[in-house]
């Protein structure tokens, strides 16, 4: 007997409760979800450090002034805490435990419930971040605020559209660790151009040349440089459209790629574990 | 069976059945070089700024960068099973574990090594090489170069050992809290000399990863005598080791098993 489709509504609350269930199981690994936005901490703070001494070796060449760089470098390591998304460590686990079997017959779709468990993922990520946001509003005061009322709401919309780029980036590794032993290889190829070409150490500005043409062609500064320079109020209300359909795009040719790759990658792996 | 041969024995079963996926292989020695590649191009976007970064220059820096690489590669490489731990204490493996007749820690240690660390190696000499050319050292440390990166992934490794045993008392499927000391691990790749000084002492006595990279390093530059960049990492590997060996059998001691 064919399963029907759920009706719209009913997907809806089926996404919400899963997303909801992701988070609490999140929330269930304390240690490991605390440790994980530790270490991003840590790790963010080298850049930040370095970028310190940067300043003081040469107050005048870096590409911005350091009351610029220094709320963009924070905002950065917020969003990119908010937007750090569990998708492939979670579908490994399940891959090798067989248990993918259970997510490829849900009737909501293994799209749709990947990405009901990344959005329980930024719920918790949000929850975390948000004592981080309060303590760089006190420290660094108005530097990391934006100015305008439309600073907020184009920074929003971009912010919701960078999830989906950064979602389906990682939809895309899954699609690869369908085929692969294991997913790691591919899951850290995707962090390092992440960690580089995202604007998470410092802004396209900053960047050499030819670094920034790379870049500029790449997905990644749509996850964190775009919505943190619409944030903080440094982009033009014209390119600012701009950079909002240059997300949307890149938003749907990932998720669609990834849709388009999954029927092929399905074909080929065989179901393990149990 | 001796216990050297029985060791032996199991890394080589270990090391053929990573190397039965060759997919898996090839993209992981290309995500090893696109890792190492990322981490370049942020010393590329500095030193595109600065003309030297705590007053070491491109190719002290540019050192730093590599032998973190090689240790990295090397701990990987020989000593990587510690990231399995939490799964291990997760699915009740553990316990299996823990009824062989061998040392837990070492059969842990050697049970899955990663294929990839020989891009982390490749890549990480490749840097010293290009290092060293613009900048030539003595001859004493191209035969000192293997002892600060075995004493370095020896010091690596201890450090993911003591984050290992947290994994007894807090059970979780995942490794993130690992993380931090290979985040730390990254820190070494700038002079310590730019952070703050509480950091400084953390990253040369308490957690220190720094002794087998910066000490040498400073030397290098002319900044430190030769016998600190011989004992203080290997005075340092060896402190650590036995540190992390005394702690891990202490957590054995308390475990409580767990799993389904």
């Amino acid at each position: 007997v064919a399963l029907r489709h759920p009706r719209l509504r009913d997907a809806f609350w089926g996404f919400v409760a899963l997303a909801d269930k992701t988070a609490r199981a999140k929330l269930t690994y304390r240690f490991s979800t605390l440790m994980a936005f530790v270490a991003n901490g840590v790790g963010y703070a080298v850049f930040l450090l370095v970028w310190l001494e940067v300043y003081r070796e040469n107050p005048r060449g870096a590409a911005l002034p350091r009351r610029v760089m220094i709320p963009y470098l924070v905002a950065a390591f917020v969003l990119n805490s908010v937007l750090t998304l569990s998708v492939e460590l979670r579908f490994m686990q399940r891959l090798r435990q067989g248990l993918i079997t259970v997510d490829l017959i849900r009737p909501m779709g293994f799209l749709g419930v990947q990405m009901a468990q990344a959005v329980g993922d930024v719920v918790v990520n949000v929850i975390l971040a948000l004592p981080l946001v309060v303590v760089a509003a006190v420290v660094l005061g108005a530097d990391v605020l934006p100015e305008h009322g439309h600073d907020v709401v184009l920074a929003a919309v971009s912010a919701v559209l960078a999830f989906a780029v950064q979602f389906g980036v990682s939809y895309l590794i899954v699609q690869a660790t369908f085929v692969l032993q294991s997913g790691y290889g591919v899951m850290f190829t995707r962090l390092s151009l992440h960690q580089v070409f995202s604007g998470l150490a410092a802004p396209l500005v900053a960047f050499p040349a030819p670094l920034r043409a790379v870049a500029s062609w790449l997905p990644f500064r749509h996850v964190i440089e775009t919505p943190v320079l619409l944030w903080l109020g440094q982009v033009a209300p014209a390119e600012a459209a701009r950079l909002l359909l240059m997300q949307a795009a890149w938003a749907l040719a990932l998720i669609g790629a990834g849709m388009a790759l999954f029927g092929a990658a399905l074909r080929r792996h065989e179901i393990q574990g149990g | 069976m001796s216990a050297l041969r029985f060791y032996l024995v199991l890394y080589g079963v270990a090391l053929k059945a990573r190397a039965e996926y060759r997919a898996d292989f090839a993209v992981g020695v290309f995500t090893a070089a696109v890792m190492q590649l990322a981490a370049l191009s942020f010393y590329w976007i500095i030193f595109s700024r600065v003309q030297s970064l705590g007053g070491f220059s491109p190719a002290s820096v540019l050192f730093l960068f590599g032998v973190t690489a090689m240790i990295l590669g090397l701990s990987e490489l020989f000593l990587n099973g510690i990231w399995l731990v939490p799964w291990y204490v997760m699915t009740g493996e553990m316990d299996r574990l823990l009824v062989y007749p061998v040392s837990s820690l070492a059969f842990v240690l050697f049970a899955r090594p990663e294929l990839h660390s020989l891009g982390n190696l490749t890549t990480g000499l490749v840097v010293v090489l290009l290092s060293w050319h613009m900048a030539p050292p003595p001859l004493v440390a191209m035969i000192l170069l293997p002892v600060w990166v075995v004493s370095g992934a020896v010091i690596y490794t201890s450090l993911l050992v003591i984050a290992g045993c947290l994994s007894f008392g807090a059970v979780g499927p995942w490794a993130q809290h690992y993380m931090v000391v290979q985040h730390v691990l990254n820190a070494a790749r700038y002079p310590v000399s730019i952070y703050p000084r509480w950091l400084q002492i953390v990253m040369l006595a308490v957690l220190p990863i720094a002794t087998a990279s910066f000490v040498p390093c400073a030397w290098l530059a002319g900044r430190g005598p030769l016998w600190e960049a011989i004992v203080v990492p290997v005075g340092a590997a060896g402190a650590i080791g036995v540190f992390s060996s005394w702690l891990w059998r202490r957590a054995i001691q308390g475990y409580q098993s767990s799993g389904s």
